[in-house]
């Protein structure tokens, strides 16, 4: 899923510093699964930003509110009409729906409660690891099913650095060195000779460094 | 100079009435609720927002919590706030969790005297 | 085939090869690159050239090369993938090549993180063994990466590589250098080789392999320039292997350097021995200048083949002819020639000149030890009036060994009677207490009573026998009345707590904290000293224990200081602006118990001068005096970083404190300080909070709290005072009373430099202010007491007078 982390309140409260009335927007998507953006999350946003503009003494007006999602257009469509009594809309969904709604209603103002992180899994309560950087070319099948893009420092692709000892990355002694754990997996099933294969320079444009990505599937599309 | 202090609690945390609050020179919002573990982040910043300067959340000892880990839960909400406390500029001593003794309303309202302590240093400060 | 380049020439031909490692400068000075080139030249049959080493910006390796080239040495350039993407790397390859250059190293790099720009987006388009093959390709192939055809020349690199034999997974190493070798790589440089062992593995795998067959292998040397270094290394780099062995022998050997050199040339040795080795890459990080003495030493001195190395044509944009000129007589320093002629007498010369400096060291303390015994005659013959401006305070006696036995006779021998006066119950808890510091004083009381009868000081002493030990302590201003300032001590009774509160339950009044300030060790060997130990607030010795007591340094400047009120720097006329002398003389007729140097001339925004002076200057330091040392850089971040780096490699090994260490420091001077195992001043303003969030990113680079000592930035008297007093003492009572273990480090409270800044402290002498001195030294010792009652345990200060008064009013509070 999408990783999300709630913005500090001070830097919200700067973007919507010029409101008195301020939609707070969850969404039920990846964000409420990473407890960063859904219904669990807009009530106490809410409430601190009205706390603090009380304490400052322009007390300010919150409405809350969470959609089903906020990157699909059917979902966000009631939001026309729910922003119209507020001067400004707060999302905490990722940045998908950040865009989307300040793509479809130019007039809403849209300020982004979340930063959006990474997309990662959530191998224990509290706590989110990256595993993928949606590169747009998957390596998997090569790399016993451990991504080197999106787990070794250096995006390596032909084996681990000289900074690999004893299993670990330089970069953080808790950070697994992934190129390590590779080789260790594949030596374990006979399928070293994967490794010793040289792997040519990666094409980057899938990765988003061919300009914005778009998918299509000409089945689904309507007329 | 009125002073106010939220407290929030486990309702098996003290017997306390109105006659044990009106020993506080000051007001005393009390929400109770079944359980401290059903104690929201919001709750606590609810409560701010009502005017208290200082609150307190109080459950169970841990081995007494009814549901078992309602309490200990509690004491991170707790945490959670002061986070958000902090960020907006407010300290964060300004909400504590105690653990208590079931249904003993003397810990409770030595509680609740430091937690109106610590209200009246925050106003004096601002 | 041609050879590519005269590096490929030399290994083909089957010469064991030797290169080095030339570091280009953090600055746009082309002269450090060319004089690092000249130190080598001859030496070595190529010199690689850093890119970026370590992720630190550095002039670039190709720039760095072509000015190599001027010097008449063959550069082999480095390019790694973190900085470039292939669109770059292929332009700046082209241009190289265009240039000149004819020896490429490949390398991924390290990773930015470790360097001064961690900010930095990482580039890592290619790793280094596609970047390998991209360059074969374009080299053998004409094509570009993308497989467009290169219209003309092509770039005609000698390629090379890394090999890492001690990184893990070992297996995989070997087969990982193949894949390197599989994609273009001619020649390979390894690690440095401190596990030979483990190297001659790697090179059995390798054979095996065939690879020996398919690269040259050179092995990387490293000659470790100190017992701190080879630390660092072994604990500190990934993908290192120094053996238990080798730090041994660094750390017992007398000349470091020299065992270093000589541990280079035993593995050189060692490595030449394997199959397969065709040379030597000599890497000695910022000491060039070991190499001509390596390879002599190595005998692979003179080399076999003759670089010719054109500078290429564009360099001499600036000055053309010159510069032809210039290169045209390399002759004059012919290697053949030269090094016969040099080699021998060096060697001799070296050590007539360390004779000749060891016998200067003795001479020096003989002449010491002369002037003591004279002064010492000449008070016994004249009494103490003799000694002028010099002596306020006898030479400490431990300073000579020899002397330090006859006083601790005589003394045990006066002591009692006077005690008998005194008061016998109270004194034997007070005897224990009493340390080793504290029995100069009465010494020197002594000399004064007997030798000055008349003194007026003696019957008040006699009039009030109640009164401890202390008073006589005082005494000592009877040597110095001309300088007007008198030092008193304390007088009154004294009644112990216990007698006081007799019949009270001790619990009633005793509130021991519940956790230990650590205690940090200052310097090293004998002169060395604790600070901190405490479970209770400040001399609360009732309730609990103080197990060192609070110290005082004294501090020196790097230069002239300006702006000093008169009052003060009378007291080191003789020196100022030598702070060898000046640090002798505050040890030696001052007494000063550590020698703070304070390198305020490399503020950048003062003198700026460059960490060159402030090694000569610690130098100079550490060579006058044997107490422990605290560096105290210029408060400027960055220019910090590079000057106590720089001196604490001279005086890592006794344990010296370094620092001021801020947050935005932290991370190198951490490092730097783990290397040598040397506490760190951690500085921090005013603040509790971040007092403690410094102690802890300190500890999360791997700094130990009891290496480090809180600088809570001090305000002298009437300038904040009450302020420090008070966020030191709940730092404290944090530490003691709320296990806030983050915090239970010493304070140590730089207190001279901002007391005698202050307009008060120049001021001259008037009617409303009082004498000038007198009111320096008040405001001086005021402000340390008050910060010795609110937690401080070692204090900078400047005036001896000062000085004394706090000694004399700590040592009474510690009874």
């Amino acid at each position: 899923m999408i990783i999300a982390e709630r913005k500090p309140i001070p830097k919200i409260l700067r973007a919507i510093e010029p409101y008195e009335r301020v939609l707070v927007l969850g969404c039920r998507g990846c964000v409420a699964i990473c407890s960063a953006g859904g219904d669990r999350e807009v009530e106490p946003v809410a409430a601190a930003l009205r706390l603090a503009r009380k304490r400052s003494g322009r007390p300010l007006t919150t409405g809350e509110a969470t959609l089903i999602r906020q990157c699909d257009p059917e979902y966000l469509a009631p939001l026309r009409e729910m922003a119209q009594d507020y001067e400004a809309v707060v999302s905490l969904a990722c940045g998908v729906g950040v865009n989307l709604i300040a793509d479809l209603f130019p007039e809403i103002r849209v300020y982004p409660g979340v930063d959006t992180t990474f997309y990662g899994a959530n191998p224990a309560l509290g706590e989110w690891q990256e595993k993928c950087r949606g590169c747009g070319d998957c390596i998997l099948d090569i790399t016993a099913g451990l991504c080197p893009i999106a787990r070794c420092a250096k995006n390596l692709l032909n084996g681990p650095c000289g900074g690999s000892q004893g299993g670990r990355c330089e970069i953080r002694p808790e950070v697994p060195c992934v190129w390590h754990q590779i080789y260790e997996r594949l030596s374990e099933r006979g399928e070293l000779e994967r490794l010793m294969k040289f792997f040519p320079a990666k094409d980057w444009r899938p990765a988003g460094h061919g300009g914005p990505r778009q998918r299509k599937r000409e089945d689904l599309q309507l007329g | 100079m009125s002073v106010t202090i939220g407290i929030l609690c486990c309702h098996y945390t003290n017997q306390a009435g109105e006659e044990d609050f009106r020993l506080i020179p000051g007001t005393v919002i009390v929400k109770r609720y079944p359980c401290s573990g059903h104690i929201e982040v919001v709750d606590i910043l609810k409560t701010f927002e009502e005017g208290a300067e200082a609150v307190l959340v109080a459950g169970c000892e841990k081995e007494s919590c009814h549901n078992l880990s309602g309490s200990s839960r509690a004491e991170k909400k707790v945490l959670g706030a002061r986070k958000i406390l902090e960020e907006i500029g407010l300290e964060g001593e300004r909400v504590r969790f105690a653990f208590l003794p079931r249904l003993d309303t003397g810990p409770f309202m030595a509680e609740v005297k430091k937690t109106f302590e610590t209200a009246l240093k925050m106003k004096s400060k601002s | 085939m041609e050879p590519r380049s005269h590096l490929h020439r030399v290994l083909r031909e089957g010469h064991f090869a030797v290169t080095a490692e030339i570091g280009p400068p953090k600055s746009a000075d082309g002269e450090v690159v060319r004089r690092k080139a000249r130190l080598v030249k001859g030496y070595v049959d190529a010199a690689n050239i850093t890119d970026c080493q370590t992720a630190i910006v550095r002039m670039s390796s190709i720039a760095s090369a072509v000015l190599v080239m001027a010097e008449g040495v063959e550069p082999v350039i480095q390019m790694t993938c973190r900085d470039r993407n292939r669109i770059g790397m292929q332009a700046d390859l082209l241009g190289a090549a265009a240039l000149g250059v004819k020896n490429l190293l490949c390398i991924t790099g390290d990773h930015q993180k470790f360097g001064n720009h961690p900010e930095a987006k990482g580039v890592f388009d290619l790793d280094s063994i596609q970047l390998l093959d991209m360059v074969r390709r374009m080299r053998d192939e004409g094509k570009f990466l993308c497989g467009e055809e290169l219209t003309g020349a092509r770039p005609g690199f000698f390629l090379g590589a890394a090999a890492n034999p001690f990184a893990d997974p070992f297996e995989f190493r070997v087969k990982r250098l193949a894949k390197k070798i599989a994609a273009g790589a001619e020649f390979i440089q390894t690690q440095i080789v401190y596990n030979v062992e483990r190297f001659r593995r790697f090179m059995e795998m390798a054979r095996e392999m065939g690879l020996t067959e398919k690269a040259y292998i050179l092995a990387g040397i490293t000659p470790p320039k100190s017992f701190g270094m080879a630390r660092y290394m072994k604990y500190f780099v990934p993908g290192l292997d120094v053996p238990d062995e080798i730090l041994k022998r660094m750390k017992e050997a007398k000349d470091k350097r020299e065992e270093g050199i000589r541990l280079a040339v035993e593995i050189i040795q060692q490595v030449r021995e394997i199959p397969g080795v065709a040379g030597v890459h000599i890497m000695a990080i910022e000491w060039e200048e070991a190499v001509p003495e390596i390879v002599k030493r190595a005998g692979l001195h003179p080399r076999p083949l003759e670089a010719e190395v054109r500078p290429p044509v564009v360099v001499e944009v600036e000055k053309p002819v010159e510069r032809v000129e210039v290169i045209a007589p390399p002759k004059e320093e012919v290697p053949e020639e030269g090094p016969p002629k040099l080699e021998i007498p060096v060697e001799a010369v070296k050590e007539v000149f360390s004779t000749v400096r060891s016998s200067l060291e003795s001479l020096r303390e003989g002449v010491n030890l002369l002037y003591d015994s004279l002064m010492r005659l000449e008070r016994a013959l004249l009494g103490g009036e003799v000694v002028p401006a010099e002596a306020p305070e006898v030479p400490p006696p431990e300073v000579k060994p020899e002397e330090v036995a006859p006083p601790e006779e005589i003394k045990p021998e006066e002591r009692p009677p006077e005690k008998e006066e005194v008061k016998p119950e109270e004194k034997p808890p007070v005897e224990e207490k009493v340390e080793v510091k504290e029995e100069k004083p009465p010494e020197k009381e002594k000399a004064v009573v007997e030798e000055r009868p008349p003194v007026e000081e003696k019957p008040p002493v006699e009039e009030k026998p109640p009164v401890e030990e202390k008073p006589p302590v005082e005494e000592v201003p009877p040597v110095a009345p001309p300088e007007g300032v008198e030092i008193l001590g304390f007088f009154g009774e004294y009644r112990d707590l216990s007698e006081r509160a007799a019949g009270l339950p001790e619990e009633l009044y005793k509130d021991p904290g519940t956790a230990y300030i650590r205690e940090v060790e200052i310097g090293k060997g004998e002169k060395a000293f604790r600070v901190g130990g405490t479970n209770v607030l400040p001399f609360h010795l009732f309730e609990g224990e103080m197990r060192q007591v609070p110290r005082i340094a004294m501090e020196v400047l790097d230069v002239k200081p300006e702006g000093w009120p008169e009052s003060l720097t009378k007291y080191f006329a003789d020196v100022l602006g030598d702070p060898g002398a000046w640090a002798k003389k505050c040890v030696e007729v001052y007494g000063a118990e550590a020698i703070c140097v304070y390198l305020m001339g490399t503020d950048p925004n003062y003198l700026d001068l460059d960490a060159k002076h402030a090694r000569e200057v610690v130098e100079k330091v550490a060579q006058a005096v044997d107490v422990p040392l605290i560096i105290w850089g210029a408060g400027h971040a960055e220019k910090d970083v590079e000057v106590l780096r720089e001196v604490v490699e001279l005086v890592g090994d006794r344990g010296t404190v370094i620092g001021p260490v801020v947050e935005a420091n932290h991370r190198t001077l951490g490092a730097t300080a783990m290397g040598y195992g040397v506490p760190v001043v951690a500085s921090s303003p005013i603040d509790v909070n971040l007092a403690k969030q410094l102690n802890i990113l300190l500890e999360n680079v791997g700094v130990a709290l009891d290496k480090i000592l809180m600088d809570p930035s001090i305000g002298a008297l009437g300038y904040g005072l009450e302020y420090t007093y008070s966020v030191m003492e709940r730092i404290r009572l944090a530490a003691l009373y709320a296990q806030d273990d983050k915090l239970q480090v010493p304070f140590i409270c730089n207190v001279g430099r901002e007391v005698w800044k202050t307009k008060e402290a120049g001021l001259p002498s008037d009617e409303t202010l009082g004498d000038q001195e007198v009111r320096g030294v008040l405001m001086e010792a005021i402000t340390s007491v008050a910060l010795a009652l609110a937690g401080g345990d070692l204090f900078i200060m400047r005036h001896p007078k000062a000085i004394e008064l706090t000694k004399t009013i700590i040592s009474g509070l510690m009874q």
